[in-house]
């Protein structure tokens, strides 16, 4: 088994904890956290696949580059909606958010 | 030196196993936080051992101070206690719904990558900081003007949605 194989079964295994947590937690805030798991494998798997392949080195960080700063902007966001929902329902459990007015 | 970078990557693994457990699973989301933490700072260790330092200082720089900074406020600000929202048992079909999404994607993808391996190098290339600068300034400009547009207007989004709604009380 090859180092790139390794770095990325540590990427596939982040990425499938980071959905189980998805599913399984109740409120946005531990779902928010789930996702950052799953961003995380997903860049640890494009920065091995640059590293550790013929491509290039210098595209492929760049591109992990753009991941976390489309996941800055996306945490920004997710902070934004949560108060907003808190505000409003008063908790923030992703059962009870069913109603969706101006 | 052969041994050495597999036992930091055995023990990466391990910082990473343990605290996304925790992230998932802990009824106390500031718990759950601090395993994301762990995760977040084991895979800047992972860019270091791959040879992209400048990755690894960005991620500790960004994830470790910005999105977590991020997550504890809004832990915060929803007021989630340790008797609050997370806290009480999660229902047995829901365990099972998430077994359910967890092993397609773990199966279908471990496959992939186990029976067709790409042909890899054994030395990862060491890129200076200055080739990513020329790039991010010379190719790929346009992405990178774009992510500068696309994080002022999340920013600004942010700040009007949240602002609107206290006006509005």
């Amino acid at each position: 088994m090859t180092d790139l194989t390794l770095f990325q079964l540590v990427g596939v295994f982040l990425f499938c904890v980071g959905i189980f947590g998805l599913v399984r937690r109740k409120t946005l805030v531990g779902m928010f956290i789930a996702l950052e798991l799953m961003i995380n494998g997903a860049g640890l798997s494009i920065v091995a696949a640059a590293q550790l392949t013929q491509g290039d080195a210098v595209t492929g960080q760049l591109a992990a580059l753009f991941v976390m700063g489309l996941a800055a902007a996306e945490a920004t966001l997710m902070l934004a909606i949560i108060l907003v929902v808190v505000k409003r329902f008063k908790h923030s459990k992703a059962d009870g958010i069913s109603q969706l007015r101006g | 030196m052969e041994i050495l970078a597999k036992t930091t990557f055995a023990f990466y693994c391990l910082i990473i196993c343990a605290g996304s457990v925790l992230a998932v699973t802990s009824g106390s989301l500031v718990r759950a936080l601090v395993g994301l933490i762990a995760v977040m700072i084991a895979v800047a260790g992972m860019y270091l051992l791959l040879a992209a330092p400048f990755i690894a200082f960005m991620q500790v720089l960004i994830y470790v101070g910005g999105v977590s900074v991020l997550i504890f406020f809004a832990i915060m600000l929803s007021r989630a206690s340790t008797e609050g929202d997370e806290a009480g048992p999660v229902s047995f079909r829901k365990t099972v719904n998430a077994f359910a999404c967890l092993l397609v994607p773990a199966v279908i993808l471990s496959l992939i990558i186990i029976q067709h391996p790409a042909t890899a190098l054994n030395v990862a290339p060491n890129v200076a900081p200055q080739l990513l600068g020329e790039a991010m300034l010379g190719a790929y400009l346009l992405p990178f003007e774009l992510i500068s547009v696309v994080l002022f207007a999340a920013m600004a989004g942010a700040v009007l949605v949240a602002w609107r709604k206290r006006g509005g009380k």
